[in-house]
């Protein structure tokens, strides 16, 4: 019994010294080469609270951090309401699988980040582009996730929705949408990721604001204590998102754990 | 007997009836698009400096066979570059992220010490490595393959570690009440165990490991296909740049049917 508590003491404290080791590393490894190629934590820091006193292309850190969101909530908006509808559409008709369904296959195997360079021909460094890469990066697992979930329904349960005098809409309502709708959870989640991964892909090929760019900026004048502020925000907004989704997916489904 | 027989037959038939005509459907539907895409541009509906027609593209692609312009390299040296790059940091990542993963998944002092560590890097994505890397290593193959290993290294560690957990409880029981030690339960039940899991996360990796690589190539490369495609752009050759498009598509696809089909044949016994 003692030495079973005695174990579970380590394991509680084992994290913390990974963790503190981490850092300590980073720490080490910033001093043994003079602190320019590889910052230490603290001056990452100072220079990110520097951003809001010397402002990079007219705005602070935070602004950059909420057009980055912005942009991504506004692609990630348009992928889910079309991936959703168009997944229902594709899984639960052969023929609209055969038309749409294969129009849309003809796109899935080229990377949303091999269309950036095109994108910026046709449209430039704008909104648009961005909002339209971040669609073609985050578009497909959510629509193909839902065409797939869709097939997960169970035939007796719509024959019995059907009995039951459930017309076309009260069905999918019912029965099918909250069947699907763990697949289409992952689907999401997969797309919020490879959304957020676009966003900043296409942010620092060519953009006038968004984190993206200041790592390109920070990249370009050999300031890195800027390219890693923004690098760990990026991540800290990233570890944020699945955090929010796995809360959202509990609340949704509580039966599904 | 007969007339059931018959039915069944009939049955058959216009089931491949169907399949047959949503196959054409299928075919028509693709053979549509490239037909309006090439419609489009040929009436100049489009501008064919901003979309190439997809004859321009074929054209192109006979072109770039045997001659180096825009970018300075052959089309089958970019090709080259680019799968060597891909295919060196997709396999360092399943050789380290794989066996890592399991032993997370098995040990727990392994689990405790490692996985926040794990935590910490997994949610930068791997294109925000790049100017680090490169500020690292310069813009050489190993800057190259170590961007492509991050980007495939966390689904071999996060599919290994759930598929090992996973493990039915009765089999490692089972295992130790005939006397076998922790290890070799780890080797002969777990690891068998998790195999379609690992298999799932790996072919995740080579998705990844081949996305990555065109934005690896795109900021800090002199060869490989994503190089190719920024070059185009700075050229303003539209045509080159849809074609290195359609060229990573169409690897990347033939990439990942070539796993399945080994997927397919190491799973075989389930």
């Amino acid at each position: 019994m003692e030495q079973y508590t005695k174990k579970k003491i380590i394991y509680q404290i084992l994290p913390l010294l990974s963790v503190s080791a981490l850092i300590l590393a980073w720490i080490i490894f910033s001093y043994s080469t003079g602190g320019i190629i590889f910052p230490a934590p603290i001056s990452v820091f100072q220079r990110v609270l520097k951003t809001f006193e010397t402002p990079i292309a007219n705005m602070t850190i935070i602004g950059h951090t909420l057009i980055s969101l912005k942009r991504v909530l506004i692609g990630l908006l348009v992928s889910c309401v079309s991936g959703i509808s168009i997944g229902i559409l594709v899984g639960s008709n052969k023929y609209l699988k055969a038309t749409i369904g294969s129009f849309l296959e003809i796109f899935r195997p080229i990377p949303p980040i091999a269309w950036i360079p095109i994108m910026i021909m046709w449209f430039g460094i704008g909104e648009l582009p961005k909002v339209l890469l971040i669609v073609l990066g985050s578009f497909f697992p959510v629509m193909l996730n839902t065409a797939s979930g869709i097939l997960l329904v169970n035939k007796i349960n719509l024959d019995v929705g059907q009995i039951f005098g459930g017309n076309k809409l009260s069905i999918l309502k019912e029965i099918i949408l909250p069947t699907a709708l763990p697949s289409i959870f992952s689907g999401i989640r997969t797309s919020v990721s490879c959304g957020w991964t676009v966003v900043l892909a296409a942010e620092m090929m060519g953009a006038q604001q968004g984190l993206g760019l200041l790592v390109m900026k920070g990249w370009g004048i050999n300031d890195m204590a800027l390219v890693l502020g923004a690098v760990i925000i990026i991540a800290i907004i990233g570890a944020l998102f699945s955090y929010l989704l796995k809360k959202a997916e509990r609340l949704l489904m509580p039966w599904n754990r | 007997m007969n007339d059931l027989k018959k039915l069944q037959l009939e049955n058959k038939k216009a089931e491949n009836r169907n399949t047959f005509k949503l196959r054409m459907l299928t075919v028509i539907t693709i053979i549509l698009f490239f037909g309006i895409w090439q419609f489009v541009v040929d009436q100049g509906i489009v501008d064919s400096r901003t979309l190439p027609s997809p004859v321009k593209i074929y054209e192109t692609f006979l072109v770039k066979l045997t001659k180096k312009a825009p970018d300075g390299n052959l089309l089958s040296t970019n090709i080259l570059a680019s799968l060597q790059v891909s295919l060196y940091g997709f396999f360092s990542a399943v050789i380290i992220g794989v066996p890592l993963g399991l032993l997370m998944g098995w040990y727990k002092i392994m689990d405790k010490t490692l996985t926040p560590i794990f935590e910490i890097i997994r949610p930068i994505p791997p294109i925000a490595w790049i100017p680090i890397v490169v500020v690292w290593m310069g813009v050489g193959l190993s800057a190259k393959v170590l961007i492509i290993f991050f980007s495939a290294f966390v689904p071999c560690v996060i599919n290994s570690y759930t598929g090992i957990q996973l493990t039915n409880k009765t089999f490692i029981n089972v295992s130790q009440t005939f006397g076998a030690n922790n290890f070799t339960t780890f080797i002969r039940v777990g690891v068998p165990s998790s195999l379609p899991m690992v298999m799932t996360g790996i072919k995740i990796a080579l998705g990844n490991s081949w996305s990555t690589l065109v934005a690896a190539e795109m900021l800090a490369a002199s060869a490989g296909l994503g190089f190719m495609i920024q070059m185009g752009r700075q050229f303003a050759r539209a045509d080159v740049v849809v074609l290195g498009m359609v060229l990573i598509g169409v690897l990347g696809a033939v990439l990942s049917f070539i796993f399945s089909s080994l997927e397919k044949y190491l799973l075989r016994w389930k």
